[in-house]
């Protein structure tokens, strides 16, 4: 079932087109990763997905609310955590999370302020004034601002960014736990490990959508499959017995290993095996190449150039 | 809902004011400097100008006005006369006060959001714009209108005290009470709403000081005019102004809330 659909959306401050004709749809209960560099309109998009701001042209439903008409409907139905958590630093942690809570429908503001306190791990910081909160702590607010009435799709714009390696850490962890619980989340982010890690699918923009995919399939539409198998006897006749193979595609030698591109990976494996074997060659290991996220993100940037 | 989410908006913007000292001592010690200068220059006037200042022009058309609204004013004593013409115009200056508030406090209203950078958060909530706009205004409107109420008080008070009570009955006319109880809370409102529409338009809240300070001028005017005599309010056209500036009010709530854009606020303001 989908939950978000985006069709053709566009949008432009003055001449510059910040999102151009960007169509998505993401289902219920995935986790989308949302890559791009610096000003490809992550946040653009997040806003008018979220109803801040209207599209140029085209439209959006999110869980079956128009984001250019429906707003306060909406936005009942959406958390939003901001690129900056901005708070009321003054007030305590309690009371900003009071304040969010005040102006949603059929919520109980006290058990919903304390459950999300209690699952951010900020229920003993409670009274504390939000501007003595480390980043890392105004994110775990700021998540559980975003969660207060068990929005059905969550935004979240850049959550780790300019976050110290533990308190990124324990917002991924955050993250995994919702997904788990099977909300749909969108999750803007600069880090490839990181939106490999959470994500189930993932979109990369730069101004318009360029992929949108599984990082699997992702990998397997830009990079060919490479299959790697490490000897303990490399040299002799070998390699030229495996070439022979009508399977093979490509093959180079490197050091102690092959690397071979297959017609078919899985069902060619077995052949493949058997002739190294007969060959004399002593296998040590078979493996397949696995490309980061990172080269076909590179990849798709230099191509957009 | 929406009464909710106004007072929602109402006790933050309250608490936020109240845990700050230096809004704290705007709101109380500002309106109490004015007061205290209305009875300083009564006092100067009366002490050093007496009933010479009734030959000025300006103020031989404003006694002749207010001799026609108070018939009984005619049998004073020229330096009385002068008092109760001091003393009747304070209740327009007492206007100064929730405006000389709405300036530092509602100018700082949406401009301190985009500052902390809570309003795109905000802005993500179902608050409608008029809900926030009109309880950020009423949160500054209303302790300045009870502020402004106590002044009037002290002001009666020290009157009182210096001896001038026995002519407080001649100032206390219809038209003060209007004023007082009307005009206050209107040009409150009017003020406060004015103020966060600087807000949302400024870049930053000394521009929205700038844009709020014309506020002011009306009532700079309507005191100017009162006070050379050019008009003179009487009970029923104090009314009708009264009506009028509330009727404003709802206009320039209407305003707010088409000049509040989203958009140009949250991407424009960095």
């Amino acid at each position: 079932m989908k939950i978000i659909e985006a069709y053709n959306l566009t949008k432009k401050f003055g001449e510059i087109t910040a999102v151009d004709d960007l169509s998505l749809e993401v289902e219920k209960g995935e986790v989308l990763g949302f890559l791009g560099p610096n000003g490809a309109g992550k946040t653009t998009t997040i806003r008018m997905l979220s109803g801040i701001i209207a599209p140029t042209s085209g439209y959006a439903w999110i869980a079956d609310c128009r984001t250019d008409g429906e707003i306060e409907r909406l936005h009942e139905s959406i958390g939003l955590l901001t690129e900056t958590p901005g708070f009321y630093e003054k007030l305590s942690a309690r009371r900003n999370l009071e304040f969010f809570a005040g102006f949603y429908s059929g919520i109980d503001v006290k058990v919903k302020v304390e459950k999300y306190l209690k699952i951010m791990g900020l229920w003993d910081r409670r009274q504390s004034r939000v501007g003595t909160f480390s980043k890392g702590m105004k994110q775990r607010l700021a998540l559980a601002r975003a969660l207060l009435h068990e929005p059905k799709v969550l935004f979240l714009d850049e959550p780790t960014a300019g976050l110290d390696p533990e308190a990124a850490q324990e917002v991924r962890e955050l993250v995994k736990k919702l997904s788990n619980e099977g909300r749909t989340i969108f999750f803007s982010t600069h880090n490839l490990a990181e939106a490999e890690q959470l994500c189930h699918r993932i979109a990369v923009i730069r101004n318009k959508l360029l992929v949108i995919d599984s990082g699997q399939n992702l990998r397997h539409r830009f990079f060919r499959r490479e299959v790697i198998i490490r000897l303990d006897n490399p040299g002799g006749t070998i390699a030229e017995a495996v070439r022979k193979l009508p399977c093979v595609e490509d093959l180079r030698e490197e050091t102690d290993r092959l690397i071979l591109v297959l017609a078919e990976p899985e069902k060619n494996r077995p052949e493949l095996v058997k002739a190294i074997v007969d060959a004399g060659g002593r296998i040590l290991e078979v493996s397949e190449r696995e490309h980061p996220l990172e080269e076909i993100y590179l990849k798709l940037m230099r191509e957009e150039k | 809902m929406s009464r909710k989410r106004i007072i929602n908006v109402l006790l933050k913007e309250w608490q936020f004011l109240f845990t700050d000292i230096n809004s704290i001592l705007l709101v109380t010690l500002l309106p109490l400097l004015i007061v205290g200068q209305l009875i300083v220059y009564a006092w100067l006037g009366v002490t050093f100008a007496g009933e010479a200042a009734l030959n000025i022009g300006i103020f031989q058309n404003a006694l002749a006005n207010l001799q026609r609204a108070t018939p009984i004013v005619a049998t004073l004593s020229g330096g009385e006369q002068f008092q109760v013409l001091l003393l009747s115009q304070f209740n327009l200056f007492m206007l100064l006060i929730p405006l000389m508030i709405s300036i530092s406090v509602a100018t700082f209203s949406i401009v301190d959001e985009k500052l902390s950078g809570s309003l795109e958060a905000l802005l993500a909530t179902p608050v409608k714009t008029w809900e926030l706009l009109l309880g950020k205004a009423l949160a500054g409107a209303i302790p300045a209108l009870i502020v402004t109420w106590i002044c009037a008080g002290v002001f009666l008070l020290i009157v009182n005290i210096m001896g001038w009570g026995y002519l407080i009955s001649m100032v206390m006319t219809p038209v003060w009470f209007i004023s007082l109880f009307l005009f206050v809370p209107t040009i409150t409102v009017l003020s406060f709403l004015l103020g966060v529409i600087g807000s949302s338009r400024a870049k930053d809240a000394k521009d929205a000081q700038n844009l709020i300070v014309f506020v002011v001028l009306p009532v700079l005017a309507l005191i100017a005019i009162q006070v050379t005599g050019v008009i003179w309010l009487t009970t029923i056209s104090a009314l009708l102004l009264a009506i009028g500036i509330a009727v404003v009010d709802v206009i320039v709530l209407r305003i707010a809330v088409r000049l509040f854009q989203r958009e140009s606020i949250i991407v424009g303001w960095r």
